[in-house]
């Protein structure tokens, strides 16, 4: 699914939308330590996450992460925003908790998946 | 052979990173593999990110020969007083403000050791700690490669699958709308090149500009040069590239006449078997070298015209306009001093066309103005008609000229299976029409071979073939895993998948066929339900 629908279908607030238009994602995860999101970052992975501050967009630029979505509602920082405008990243902030985010996202990526459609 | 040094700042949680990634602009550049990037950069940030937390500053040091990233990480203190301790995952002694910002999971050592293919860690308290980490740049334990030239732009893949239908050794695959090329089994022909229609896959690691300095010597092969209609022919081409400054301007068409004889020469002396098989397109022999392992004995010793007609480029300032991705290897296999600067058909148009035009204008201006004379370019070419390498001319009963990449197979199995004997050399080309009908060229080969012979160029006495120092080798293509216990079940798995596949090879999953499905699922390149046409999937695959 484009990174920019599924912003949509989850009702999250796009800051920054980089190259969220083209670009597609097939699967989510989330965390809220750098290790594991090192791990399963990839170019086609949606990153979810709790963490404040700019170090989630430099992970994300090194993983070729095309998006990153904080949850609760909560506000980032400007430099998180800025370095997420600078390098392309599409940021968004989800109105529901990390467990709901992620219980969401998943059932747009799997009705997407589904024969017939 | 690049190496680097990069300072880490402790404390910079912010610009922590700005090692790791100028090693991956390093990476990139010389076009290491994005999963080989991938690992490098977890390892890389992951020790970054150590100095940063840990350490009073640092350094990163990268170091890209032979094949393998090199990375040595060095801190300036306070050291680790257990590295044992330190390596068990979950871990840590970071502050509580990296723990705030994610850092301090205790997993950055093992996550770094995962990653790398060679890894040590030395460290005495009081003093600093050296992270050494290497990354094979191409798995070379698990692939033969090929060494391919094909370069994918997957922002242009409108996933239409027509590569995947094409590629005679099934080297493609297109999975979350991206194509792929399998090093190990591309053969560098222009099949998928030809048949996309975006532009995604494209010839790799071409000059995007064409500036000839003074005295540099030009390959060219003679199908470029009859890529200007009606009205130019190939002897003006060759007039302007010397006005545009070029000292020496060699076409390939001298180096496959000489390998033409040459190859004749052999099948009537030395050789041992029949047919002989010419080594003309470098395309047909990785093809053998990857399918047709079993004919190896059949090929001609040489090298293609392209490669043999190198060492007229001299050292670095040559410039070689190449065919395809399979001339492009040819010709910068081997050791990396003395590569020629590799352009384009394209390119090598664009650069010619302002000054045809130029010239027709002027031209145009002189029949008007009633004075001066239209010059005839068709005039200038030395006397008589030079020996001809359209296929199968001059060639006796007994020699066979094939092009196209559907009759290559066929000709190539006919001769696995004994039924080519009556056959003493045969040349194959895997583009229609030969060299003429390569997909980077724009005008029709027909239209361009006719005008090519209309308007011969001379005869370049000093080209010779010239006999590969190297045998040609079969491809050991994939090897599972490493480990044999591993490969094995490996093996099974995969034999139980692509059983439980519908084996229709319908190709919707990016996969040219469900068993290369079932390989690429085992082997982590395809994700577990890519099939879409799948019912039910056993449940210990997953």
């Amino acid at each position: 699914m484009k990174l920019l629908d599924l912003a949509g279908k989850i009702s999250a607030d796009v800051l920054t939308p980089g190259r969220g238009a083209e670009v597609r994602v097939d699967q989510v995860y989330a965390a809220d330590r750098i290790s594991e999101l090192l791990d399963a970052a990839a170019d086609h992975v949606l990153l979810v996450s709790n963490l404040p501050g700019s170090h989630l967009v430099r992970l994300a630029e090194l993983m070729d992460v095309p998006g990153i979505c904080l949850v609760a509602g909560q506000m980032p920082e400007v430099s998180l925003v800025e370095a997420a405008k600078e390098h392309g990243t599409l940021l968004m902030v989800s109105p529901d908790g990390l467990f709901e985010t992620c219980g969401r996202i998943y059932q747009h990526l799997v009705e997407e998946k589904r024969p017939g459609r | 052979m690049t190496s680097a040094t990069y300072p880490i700042q402790a404390g910079d949680y912010e610009g922590g990173g700005a090692a790791s990634r100028a090693l991956k602009e390093q990476l990139k550049r010389i076009g290491a593999d994005p999963a080989v990037v991938r690992r490098a950069m977890i390892a890389a940030y992951e020790a970054e990110m150590n100095v940063v937390i840990h350490a009073h500053g640092g350094e990163l040091r990268a170091q890209i020969a032979n094949g393998r990233l090199d990375v040595e990480v060095v801190d300036r203190g306070p050291g680790i007083p257990n590295i044992e301790q330190a390596m068990r995952p979950g871990f840590s002694t970071a502050s509580a403000k990296a723990r705030e910002l994610g850092f301090g999971a205790g997993m950055g050592l093992p996550n770094i050791k995962k990653n790398s293919d060679l890894f040590a860690i030395e460290s005495s308290a009081g003093e600093g700690t050296q992270i050494r980490f290497t990354i094979f740049l191409k798995s070379q334990a698990l692939y033969g490669s090929g060494g391919h030239s094909i370069a994918v732009a997957a922002e242009k893949c409108h996933e239409c699958l027509c590569c995947l239908h094409v590629c005679p050794t099934r080297a493609v695959r297109v999975f979350r709308g991206k194509p792929q090329i399998l090093d190990y089994l591309c053969i560098d022909c222009t099949a998928c090149i030809g048949a996309c229609p975006t532009g995604a896959l494209a010839m790799a690691g071409a000059e995007e500009s064409f500036v000839p300095q003074a005295d540099a010597a030009l390959l060219v092969p003679e199908p470029c040069l009859a890529q200007f209609g009606p009205g130019v022919p190939p002897q003006q081409v060759v007039d302007e590239l010397r006005a545009l400054g070029f000292g020496e301007i060699h076409v390939t068409e001298a180096w496959d006449v000489a390998l033409r004889r040459a190859v004749i020469a052999y099948a009537g002396g030395e050789a041992q078997v029949t047919p002989i098989i010419s080594p003309g397109c470098p395309a047909v022999v990785n093809l053998i070298e990857a399918r047709f392992p079993s004919l190896i004995p059949h090929v001609a010793p040489f090298l293609s015209a392209p490669a043999a007609a190198k060492s007229k480029l001299g050292s670095s300032r040559g410039i070689a306009v190449v065919l395809c991705p399979a001339q492009r290897t040819a010709l910068l296999a081997g050791d990396t001093a003395g590569h020629p600067k590799i352009i384009t058909p394209a390119t090598f148009r664009s650069a010619i066309m302002p000054r045809l035009a130029q010239e027709r204008h002027r031209r145009d201006a002189l029949d008007r103005s009633g004075q001066g004379q239209a010059v005839e370019y068709g005039d200038h070419g030395p006397a008589g008609p030079t020996e001809s390498t359209r296929p199968a001319e001059g060639l006796g009963e007994n020699l066979l000229c094939v092009t196209g990449l559907p009759h290559v197979m066929a000709l190539l199995e006919a001769i696995e299976n004994g039924l080519a004997g009556d056959l003493l050399v045969v040349e194959m080309w895997v583009c229609d029409g030969g060299c003429f009908g390569s997909p980077l060229l724009a005008e029709d080969p027909f239209l361009a071979r006719h005008r090519w012979q209309a308007v011969p160029t001379g005869n370049d006495p000093s080209a010779q073939a010239v006999r590969r120092t190297d045998p040609f080798a079969p491809r050991p293509g994939l090897r599972l895993d490493d480990n044999m216990a591993k490969a094995v079940q490996k093996l099974a798995k995969i034999d139980k998948l692509a059983r439980s596949l519908p084996g229709s090879n319908c190709t919707l999953c990016g996969a040219p066929t469900c068993g290369a499905l079932a390989e690429d699922i085992v082997l982590g390149r395809a994700p577990a339900d890519a099939c879409k046409r799948q019912k039910n999937q056993p449940e210990d695959l997953r």
